[in-house]
């Protein structure tokens, strides 16, 4: 009896096991699913986990891919508004939004098929912007003449609406410019060009070199030469203060002004017969008028 | 009958004898056979479960997806190392992601065409005369030069779940995010600030725009780094060499013109103090003689006034005597005893003239 009992469970998990393999199915995180009777889409499943369904032949599941998924068109080339030729490449992040969308639109979901799709309508997209922007658009040192982003905006959303008129179940999450080019003649005419502004650079450097240089160094003497004037000016004016505070002893030389002249001839004398002069006098200047009325024979005469 | 009866008995017996002997060697296989596939069954039940563990290293995470869904919300769902128990598939699958592993993407679609080969030997293809856009990459800089430039970002993953599951491949999509952040940032940069002057800025935008991308695009990654490198196109190589020589002339001549200025003020300054510091010393003296004068003149004055006549007679004798020491040549002239003026030659020349050379 007990083995009974353990053979009918044993039984029935093995027909459990088996009943879910063929009614259940499982759908991943990253995918989305759609469930088809007899070919037709009825169920549209978005979240991951386990469901039911009527097996084979009755039932079929398609998953797809739901998560992002990145996509590069050709570089191709474009005529921009000022009449530049312009090779562009874009990459876009599009995922399966809408598998019961997706499924019929593309021969059983085939991604391939979809980015085809998503290629024609990149290139039209690009053409119709790009043809609206001037090169300067692409490439400005001036933040806010730089369309950059405008562009990308621009392409994304022509793209997008292009998408969502189509029905196609595909969104697109974001598109950036990948690659810019210019053709291989204007290339060469921009290297040509570019050589130029190196010389003109070059030229440039070194004049602006040499003056500058004179700049600073003639910037230098003048500062030293008003150093110098302003050292002496202030020297001046510390003399002038040394003779203002000498006016000071003047009332001392007033008492007598006789006295003071004369001891300031005095001085001057002295000083003015200090060194290498030749004095020639005669009897009457003291202290020689001792040699007065002395009887003189001969004349003194220097050879 | 009963014989046939007895004989069907005895071959009955005979015949249950028999079958009792092969069904009891056949329960006895059976029984044996049976306590085999038991036990086989139980290791393949025991086995069945310990399938479930599994290891996670130190560097990744896990996911275990339960019926395709993850077991618990957001960072919960992240097993760290160590060991782990899951149902065997199809009810669970674990999915490991390397987590502090630095991931690296490298963007060369501003780059000239080169080989991996001839990149490791650093080897480099010859230039030719212009850029062919379907090989060679470039970007355009704000002033439409055309210059080549490359990057590497190093990053890890913040966000397992997004960074696995909500991307087929994220690695791509940061590449591209690194492309685009290379063009738009070479786009609003000049020429001489990606390559000489403003080289860090150029870095830190591209930097910059990649963070902002893979934010906006939840990547679920975090930036470690990220390096830049940029060339002037090899065709003009030259002529960049020339322009980084002149302004490295005008540095060195700009360089000796400032040391000449350093110098000139060291110098008009050390000048400007030498003659203050004179000034200051003449007029110390200046005022210091002058009052030595006064007191001089205050001492003397009451011997003057004492006698005026006999002081200056003393003093002029005093000061003779000193002037007479001092001097050079006296010349004593008496006066001619006949009262008549006496006449005199001076020869000027105190030096004794040198001995002229007889002329030609």
């Amino acid at each position: 009896m007990k083995r009974n009992i353990l053979t009918v469970v044993i039984g029935a998990v093995l027909i459990l096991i088996f009943a879910l393999l063929l009614f259940v199915f499982q759908v991943r995180q990253s995918e989305v699913a759609v469930v088809t009777t007899f070919g037709k889409p009825v169920r549209n499943l978005t979240e991951p986990g386990a469901y039911f369904k009527w097996p084979w032949p009755v039932q079929k599941v398609y998953k797809f891919d739901q998560r992002v998924q990145n996509f590069e068109d050709k570089f191709s080339e474009n005529l921009t508004a000022d009449n530049n030729n312009l090779l562009t490449s874009v990459y876009v992040g599009w995922k399966i939004s809408d598998a019961a969308a997706f499924f019929p639109k593309f021969a059983g979901g085939s991604v391939p098929a979809a980015q085809r799709m998503l290629e024609s309508m990149l290139r039209s997209a690009k053409s119709a912007v790009v043809g609206k922007h001037p090169l300067a658009d692409f490439v400005n040192a001036n933040p806010q003449d730089l369309k950059f982003d405008a562009i990308e905006g621009e392409i994304e959303s022509a793209v997008q609406s292009e998408l969502r008129t189509n029905q196609c179940g595909i969104e697109i999450e974001f598109l950036g410019i990948k690659k810019l080019g210019l053709p291989e003649s204007v290339a060469q005419t921009v290297f040509t060009r570019m050589t130029s502004e190196r010389q003109v650079l070059i030229s440039k450097l070194q004049y602006a070199g040499e003056a500058e240089a004179q700049k600073i160094k003639s910037a230098a003497d003048r500062q030293a030469a008003e150093t110098i004037a302003d050292a002496d000016a202030a020297a001046t004016r510390i003399r002038g203060e040394g003779e203002a505070e000498a006016a000071k002893t003047l009332p001392v030389f007033q008492q007598n002004p006789e006295l003071a002249n004369f001891l300031l001839r005095i001085g001057a004398l002295q000083q003015s017969l200090n060194q290498r002069s030749t004095l020639i006098f005669d009897e009457r200047t003291p202290p020689f008028d001792l040699f007065q009325h002395m009887p003189t024979n001969s004349p003194s005469q220097q050879p | 009958m009963s014989d046939g009866h007895d004989h069907h008995d005895h071959g009955h017996s005979a015949q249950l004898a028999r079958e009792d002997a092969g069904s009891q060697a056949l329960a006895e296989a059976l029984r044996s056979s049976f306590a085999i596939v038991k036990i086989v069954m139980l290791l393949m039940v025991v086995a069945f479960f310990s399938s479930g563990f599994f290891q996670v290293g130190p560097q990744e995470k896990a996911v275990i997806l339960r019926f395709g869904k993850p077991v618990g919300e957001g960072q919960k769902a992240l097993l760290t190392s160590g060991l782990h128990w899951s149902f065997p598939y199809p009810i669970d699958e674990v999915v490991k992601i390397p987590i502090t592993e630095i991931q690296k993407v490298s963007s060369t679609v501003g780059w000239y065409f080169t080989t991996p080969e001839q990149e490791l030997s650093g080897e480099e293809p010859s230039a030719g005369l212009s850029l062919d856009p379907a090989v060679d990459g470039y970007v355009i800089t704000a002033d439409r030069n055309i210059i080549h430039t490359r990057a590497t970002l190093y990053y890890h993953i913040d966000d397992p779940i997004r960074f696995v599951f909500d991307f087929e491949s994220a690695s791509n999509t940061v590449q591209n995010a690194l492309d685009n952040s290379l063009l738009f940032t070479a786009a609003k940069f000049n020429v001489d600030d990606i390559l000489t002057r403003d080289v860090a800025g150029f870095h830190d935008a591209v930097l910059q725009r990649v963070s902002d991308l893979t934010e906006q695009e939840q990547l679920g990654i975090v930036i470690d780094q990220c390096e830049v490198q940029s060339i002037p196109p090899r065709q003009l190589a030259d002529v960049f060499a020339q322009v980084t020589d002149a302004r490295e002339n005008r540095n060195k001549l700009l360089n000796d013109a400032h040391s000449y200025e350093n110098q000139v003020l060291l110098e008009s300054g050390a000048q400007a103090s030498s003659i203050t510091n004179l000034a200051e010393s003449a007029r110390a003296r200046y005022v210091e003689s002058l009052t030595a004068e006064a007191k001089r003149f205050s001492d003397l004055l009451p011997q003057y006034e004492g006698n005026p006549s006999l002081f200056a007679q003393q003093t002029l004798i005093a000061a003779m005597s000193g002037i007479l020491t001092n001097v050079q040549d006296k010349i004593f002239l008496p006066q001619r005893a006949d009262g008549k003026p006496r006449e005199l030659r001076l020869m000027l020349n105190r030096e004794p003239p040198e001995p002229k050379p007889a002329n030609p």
